[in-house]
């Protein structure tokens, strides 16, 4: 969709137009970095070096203390061992949870679009929902049901919460992919002889890697990312990163360590940033297609 | 497509031999099974149990005393839910309109053959993949009266310049929306991006030799022919709106007083905090209604669509 | 190879029926082909028959075994897609080989089967690519290599040259034809090009609204048409069909035609009118049937000439069709390159009643047999 005039000399009016939308473009990409730099920057200057300074003033050393005490030493509530164990435990609940999911994901979308049966697309359009409902609705019951099986406020808990409502996306996004692949190959398959799991497993699951990475990405930056399960379903121990930092930075007693705070919020954003930077192709089309289509 | 587990219950012949009923017939009905059951039991079993709630006068722990309505009629009267409400109306509008606007303009500029066009997706992209806790984290440094902004510009020589809108209960709802519009903006202009480049490209030559200017064309041709990504950018973003409830916990606690709660924040506070559980269960439900309001004309559409394709 | 019975084959969702009682038996080695307009039950016949659609009545025996609910990959059957449905991750040899495998065929000795099919089907060069590296005339050889490795007792073969260009079709159908002749295996063929059908078929089911219109050799179908939809929906161009009036000349009935002048033609079947006259009858005459005046058939029985004006000519080659109108209906004749035929200008023409045949105009049936 190039508007460039080719074969005619550029008049200064459109010159102008250029500088100005490059302008433009540079002016918002600052704005949209500057809350990172800001809290960059802040992170490395000391508690003085913050009060006396603004926002943009370098830090004078280099000084990683408040990375060291966000990791290690930091109080959340009442816990001062820094972030690095909920780190962890973020960790021990985004891997199985996403895991799980995509797996089932996968399966499903494979059923659904190739081995319908009577009641597969309602069921489909069931689950679509499940993809919308605000969790308000079911974060009482589901803290209940938690409590009967005997996993409230363990990372197993978190996982089990996030595999349910996980599932209905990755579903959704194997779903779609799957949609295109033509039933003859499915045909085809059954009349040489390969039955239900040999042809997931040696005709469909070859063909999905993309759509695997995207799920995989997906839902790993969704669970990462996920405060309100785990404020409403962890404990003490078991809180996941986001948790942990909402109450570092909210923990009021001693003064207020903007510095520690910034370290903290960095390290948490860290594992999903990265994500972003390596396969931003992956998570932008993940993105895409969990929304148009969803 | 495979109809044939669906026919295996009721399958009859003339001979009346029995139909075959083999394990790999099943498969595909046993491979799905948990995840009908999780589904039918997580998602609409507990909409239920929450509905049910929501008509009784649990407090602490449920109870199955029904009150008919009198717990939505708490709710409207509560001055906290009416402000969360208005909060939610005030969020959620700018929120969506600015996101548009923001989302549409930068994406209409990035198609205009720019270098490192890449490098600038990238930085606007970038904060949709961070949590809203992070975002809100930052965001309160940022706005904070006493370090943050309103420092910045009185060192840059703004003496006067005043910014305390996070402290402010009249503006601190305006903090939420700058903060929302920040990490969730890149979102849509990605989307419109992506539309951008579906437009079939013989379209716009036809515009152009029918003599139309590139802003007439994007204007009459290609804008509306984007209709359905507005359409499911709207959807999206009021679903982020009405969901939200960790940016304002990170941002403002809901604060001051509580004069930025959000309803997930009062559904929150009220059934884990403050033991009214039936109470929080209304606020729920009417969250709830207000997604589907949304919702269902939005899946009517595209499922329609789908039939039509 | 094996016969193939399809015994009152019915198949309904839910309410509509959409095979409605086939009947059809086919002998080892023989090759059928299936043909209708879209919707009209062949590919949901063809899916019955190798199981992967349910029958909701009757039975279909392969081999003489009742096989009506036997699961697809125990009856013995390969079939050639329209899309061709090539696993995209798997190499050419191992496309050909999966189903062998599937069957625990040991590994030589698919080797040596994928060999043999590569040979037969010349495509021996293309073992190691994969099916996105194929032009469409390969993936189709492939596609048959395939169905060929497991030596099946029938084969089906769903529209599989449909998604080829028009040269590439015609190429492939003699190849599928020497296939045949060569192998001698038992086919049945869906198709909606009825070219395909009268070129390759032993015998043709001709298929509307789930079910068969006419089951036949394809010259018995093209002279012998069961009804008007038969007679309509071969050959190419079709057949013209001409509102005839019944008229008596000599105790004979004759079919009255207002062309540029009025004449009335013979009719071989003349028992078949004699209950019709004053009324009107469709008439269909193939193109070739109308044609310039052949000296050598002028004066013969039911060889009439008369005056045409000609509306289009359309020049074919071969051929010229001309167009012109007669009874009110637009009517093509075939006629020599050669005769001088410009658009306007009135010719003589040769209608040939000898394998005419006649319907009724309220029902499509056929008043002749």
């Amino acid at each position: 969709m190039s508007k460039a005039s080719i074969g005619r000399q550029t008049t200064w009016v459109e010159k102008a137009l250029r500088v100005a939308l490059y302008t433009v473009l540079i002016i918002m990409a600052t704005v949209y970095l500057m809350p990172f730099l800001v809290m960059l920057l802040t992170s490395l200057k000391d508690v003085e070096e913050i009060r006396t300074g603004t926002l943009l003033s370098l830090p004078s050393t280099l000084d990683l203390s408040a990375w060291s005490k966000a990791w290690g030493e930091a109080c959340t509530g009442n816990n001062c061992g820094g972030i690095s164990p909920y780190f962890l435990n973020s960790f021990q609940i985004v891997i199985p949870a996403v895991l799980i999911s995509t797996l089932l994901g996968a399966i499903n979308g494979y059923v659904i679009s190739l081995w319908k049966f009577r009641g597969s697309d309602l069921f489909f359009a069931a689950l679509l929902v499940g993809c919308f409902i605000p969790f308000q609705v079911i974060l009482l019951p589901m803290a209940r049901t938690l409590g009967w099986l005997g996993i409230a406020n363990t990372t197993t808990g978190l996982v089990f919460v996030h595999v349910v409502y996980g599932v209905a996306f990755t579903t959704l996004f194997f779903r779609n992919f799957y949609q295109a692949i033509p039933g003859e190959l499915v045909k085809a398959a059954r009349l040489d002889g390969a039955g239900f799991f040999t042809i997931f497993y040696r005709i469909i699951l070859p063909l999905s890697t993309p759509i695997i990475v995207v799920t995989v990405i997906w839902q790993f930056t969704q669970i990462w990312n996920d405060f309100l399960f785990g404020v409403a379903f962890s404990g003490f121990d078991t809180q996941p990163v986001t948790v942990a930092l909402n109450n570092l930075v909210n923990t009021s007693f001693g003064g207020k360590e903007y510095n520690v705070d910034m370290a903290a919020a960095i390290i948490a954003a860290l594992p999903t940033l990265a994500v972003y930077v390596l396969a931003g192709k992956y998570f932008v089309r993940g993105l895409t297609a969990g929304a148009v289509k969803g | 497509m495979n109809t044939k587990a669906a026919n295996s219950g009721s399958r009859k012949t003339q001979s009346g031999r029995p139909a075959r009923l083999s394990l790999a017939d099943w498969m595909p009905k046993i491979v799905m099974a948990p995840t009908v059951v999780v589904t039918l039991v997580c998602i609409y079993g507990y909409m239920i149990w929450t509905a049910v709630l929501s008509f009784t006068n649990s407090r602490m722990l449920p109870s199955y005393k029904f009150v008919g309505l009198d717990q939505y009629e708490r709710l409207f009267n509560n001055d906290r839910w009416i402000v969360a409400l208005t909060n939610l109306g005030i969020f959620g509008g700018l929120f969506i309109l600015i996101c548009l606007f923001l989302g549409v303009v930068l994406a209409i500029f990035l198609d205009q053959k720019i270098r490192a066009e890449g490098a600038i997706r990238t930085i606007y992209l970038y904060p949709m993949a961070i949590s809203f806790i992070v975002t809100g984290t930052a965001w309160k440094w940022l706005l904070n009266p006493t370090n943050g902004f309103e420092k910045l510009m009185i060192d840059l020589g703004f003496e006067n310049f005043k910014f305390d809108w996070l402290i402010n209960p009249d503006m601190v709802v305006y903090c939420l929306v700058i903060a929302a519009v920040w990490q969730a903006s890149g979102f849509v202009m990605a989307l419109f991006l992506a539309g951008l480049r579906g437009v079939d490209g013989d379209l716009i030559k036809a515009a152009h030799l029918d003599g139309a200017n590139t802003f007439t064309t994007y204007r009459r041709i290609i804008l509306p022919s984007l209709k359905p990504v507005f359409f499911s950018a709207m959807v999206i973003l009021s679903h982020i709106a009405i969901k939200s409830f960790d940016l304002v916990a990170a941002l403002t606690n809901g604060g001051p007083g509580y004069s930025s709660d959000l309803p997930a924040n009062f559904m929150y506070a009220h059934t884990f905090t403050r033991s009214q559980v039936g109470l929080g269960s209304a606020s729920a439900m009417v969250m709830l209604g207000c997604v589907l309001a949304i919702l269902i004309p939005y899946l009517y559409s595209e499922l329609r669509g789908e039939r039509h394709e | 190879m094996a016969n193939l019975v399809i015994d009152n084959v019915k198949k309904r969702y839910g309410t509509t029926e959409v095979l409605k009682g086939i009947n059809i038996a086919i002998e080892a080695g023989e090759f059928l082909i299936l043909v209708g307009p879209s919707g009209c039950g062949k590919s949901t016949l063809m899916n019955s028959i190798a199981g992967l659609e349910d029958v909701s009545e009757g039975r279909i025996l392969i081999a003489d075994n009742d096989v009506t609910y036997t699961s697809p990959k125990d009856r013995d059957i390969a079939m050639v897609f329209q899309s061709y449905a090539l696993y995209p991750n798997m190499t050419v040899a191992q496309n050909i080989s999966f189903g062998l495998e599937m069957r625990k065929v040991p590994k030589e000795e698919r080797d040596v089967e994928v060999q043999r099919v590569a040979e037969l089907l010349q495509i021996n060069h293309l073992l190691n690519r994969k099916p996105a590296q194929l032009s469409g005339g390969q993936r189709q050889r492939v596609a048959m290599g395939r169905a060929l490795a497991r030596r099946p007792q029938l084969y089906l073969f769903d529209e599989p040259l449909s998604n080829l260009d028009a040269k590439l079709r015609v190429e492939m159908r003699t190849e599928i034809k020497k296939l045949h002749q060569k192998l001698g295996t038992t086919i049945v063929y869906v198709t909606h090009d009825q070219i395909e059908a009268m070129t390759l078929a032993d015998r043709i089911a001709v298929m509307k609204d789930g079910e068969v219109q006419q089951l036949g050799t394809p010259q018995e179908i093209y002279d012998n048409p069961a009804n008007l939809f038969v007679a309509g929906f071969m050959g190419s161009p079709a057949m013209n069909f001409i509102p005839a009036k019944v008229v008596s000349q000599d105790g004979n009935p004759m079919l009255e035609l207002a062309t540029n002048s009025t004449v009335a033609l013979p009719f071989p079947k003349p028992e078949a009118l004699v209950n019709h006259i004053g009324q009107t009858v469709l008439l269909g005459l193939r193109p070739e049937m109308i044609t310039e005046p052949q000296p050598h058939k002028v004066g013969q029985d039911f060889v009439t000439t008369t005056d045409i004006k000609v509306e289009v000519t359309e020049p074919m080659g071969a051929d010229t069709m001309i167009i012109t109108r007669v009874n009110d209906a637009e009517i093509n004749c075939r006629s020599n390159p050669a005769y001088p035929a410009a658009p306007g200008s009135v010719i003589e023409m040769m209608f040939d009643t000898s394998k005419a045949v006649v319907f009724d105009q309220a029902t499509g049936h056929r008043l002749d047999k």
